[in-house]
């Protein structure tokens, strides 16, 4: 006999869907604030104020992924959002959810108290990787809302709406990436510090990597050892196919990122 | 027939921890204490029993089930109380006990209410403001609300005041009656010898002493026979100190008290 509840535990993942709200409203109320102000920037045709801004200090512009010369307001947001500000704020909410839904339980004990019923550890892991990977979701879904809301308020019809949306697919397979090695991480380490430290420290290291090659001249080449280099947004505008290799590329990684934490903590021995 | 059953369980932490070449058995309807100094291993033994880790050598079965690989067939009769009670802080008592019902996939309330009432708790207040006898009273809710066949206690009174102790002996005893099969580890000897009928005593990783209740107190009684000047005094003497009176010579025994034993053998050298 099938039961949903064998693979996917329901009663749990409503319980951190509940504990993800939270954390989600409070993201989305951030980013809504600083990408309206950005967006409001734009000033079609002429050269706007973070131009300027980018030709006053353009190594530490370039640096955060600003500059070039967006000559529409699709390329505007791409530049000026998806070089720091979509990277990081959703990176820092998969951080520490995906710290709080398995080594934060482990490292307290409260994983006592799931692992003491009939659920199989393999569906309390797919369970929090599923709250995980939704939270994740969300977020995108809200930035994509969010990007088209606030463009067609202020500048109707300038906005590619194709073009946000491949951009936004790219960006979700980014984090999904991300959230793949921050759950691996909460697998692994039955210390809360640790999962924490090296499911914070690895995305935050690789996109330094990122931020140096982005300076340019003989550092770029540091971008071949950064996985933030897969999500290319030019090339997704551009329509260029390895835009969407990349991006590709991304979420085939996520897959056994996901599955090797099932596997570890289905395996490991918790001392709870 | 045993219903749990460790076999040369073994699981070396190193400096002398873990526990070595442990077997032990435990029939249907058994109350079984086990009894040791911290540190000794009681912890280490009931982890492995709810598989939340693995033998190095050696096997722990329940009910001919493998405590490691069926561990998730083996909750559904087995009732649980972790010896560090850790819960969803963020909940309150209420909605955890409501929470693990749905998540054990129970189908009503099971004996929450009769157990809340038995032990004087509204679990209306969140967790992480609870005392350590009220987080307590949760944990024994949680462990008999799906009235299991089989329940494996980590010191299950610690944190409970006399009156609250006295009656979770109640609760024992009618599990026993109805013919539970109860494994439970304990400071308390009083608890023990009130409600045990086998009791196990390990120190330093190993097992002390295994026997029944009552042939471990019999192993150590001392008897003493005096012989007095006539049967008057004989018999004044036999009263005063409850001995048996054969003529002019009377025989006392002195029973040691559980404790008594147990700090026999804890007190032993440590050349085990």
């Amino acid at each position: 006999m099938f039961k949903l509840n064998h693979i996917f535990n329901t009663t749990l993942y409503k319980r951190e869907m509940g504990g993800s709200w939270r954390m989600l409203l409070i993201f989305a109320g951030i980013i809504a604030m600083y990408a309206g102000v950005v967006i409001s920037m734009y000033e079609p045709g002429i050269e706007g104020m973070l131009a300027q801004l980018a030709e006053a200090i353009p190594e530490l512009m370039a640096a955060v992924g600003m500059g070039g010369a967006p000559s529409d307001l699709t390329g505007f947001i791409s530049s000026y959002l998806y070089g720091m500000l979509l990277l990081v704020f959703p990176m820092v909410y998969t951080i520490l959810r995906a710290n709080a839904l398995v080594a934060r339980y482990v490292d307290r004990g409260s994983m006592a108290g799931l692992l003491a019923a009939p659920v199989k550890r393999r569906s309390i892991a797919l369970t929090q990787a599923g709250a995980l990977a939704t939270g994740i979701i969300i977020m995108i879904a809200f930035i994509t809302i969010l990007e088209a809301a606030v463009s067609e308020a202020l500048f109707p019809g300038e906005l590619d709406i194709g073009g946000i949306i491949a951009l936004n697919s790219g960006l979700l397979c980014l984090h999904l990436f991300i959230g793949g090695i921050c759950f691996l991480c909460s697998c692994i380490f039955s210390d809360a510090k640790h999962s924490a430290g090296l499911g914070a420290g690895i995305p935050a290291f690789m996109y330094i990597l990122l931020m140096i090659s982005n300076i340019g001249g003989a550092a770029e080449n540091v971008k071949y050892a950064t996985f933030f280099t897969l999500y290319n947004t030019e090339a997704i505008l551009a329509g260029d196919p390895s835009g969407a290799a990349g991006a590709a590329i991304l979420l085939a990684g996520a897959v056994p990122l996901f599955a090797s934490g099932i596997t570890v903590f289905s395996r490991k021995d918790l001392h709870v | 027939m045993s219903v749990i059953n460790v076999v040369g369980l073994t699981r070396d932490y190193g400096g002398g921890k873990g526990v070595f070449n442990l077997s032990f058995g435990v029939g249907e309807g058994t109350v079984f204490g086990f009894l040791g100094p911290n540190g000794a291993g009681k912890t280490t033994t009931i982890r492995h029993l709810m598989g939340f880790i693995r033998p190095q050598s050696g096997q722990c079965e329940i009910s001919g089930m493998d405590c490691w690989r069926e561990r998730d067939r083996i909750q559904t009769f087995l009732g649980y109380i972790p010896g560090e009670i850790s819960f969803f802080d963020d909940m309150t008592g209420s909605d955890y006990l409501t929470f693990l019902a749905k998540y054990r996939g129970m189908k009503s309330e099971g004996r929450r209410k009769e157990l809340l009432d038995r032990f004087e708790l509204s679990p209306g207040g969140r967790i992480k403001k609870m005392s350590k006898g009220m987080k307590q009273k949760i944990g024994i809710v949680a462990a008999f609300m799906h009235d299991p066949e089989i329940l494996i206690l980590d010191e299950p009174t610690s944190g409970l005041d006399p009156l609250m102790q006295s009656r979770f002996i109640e609760l024992i005893a009618e599990e026993k009656k109805r013919s539970k099969t109860i494994f439970m580890s304990s400071h308390m000897f009083g608890e023990v010898e009130r409600t045990c009928g086998r009791i196990g005593i390990i120190r330093g990783g190993r097992l002390a002493a295994e026997d029944s209740a009552e042939n471990l107190r019999e192993r150590h009684v001392r008897r003493y026979t005096v012989g007095l000047d006539d049967e008057e005094k004989a018999a004044a003497f036999a009263k005063d100190f409850e001995g048996a009176r054969e003529g002019k010579r009377v025989t006392v025994s002195a029973r040691q008290s559980l404790e008594e034993i147990f700090m026999g053998f804890y007190g032993e050298d440590d050349d085990v």
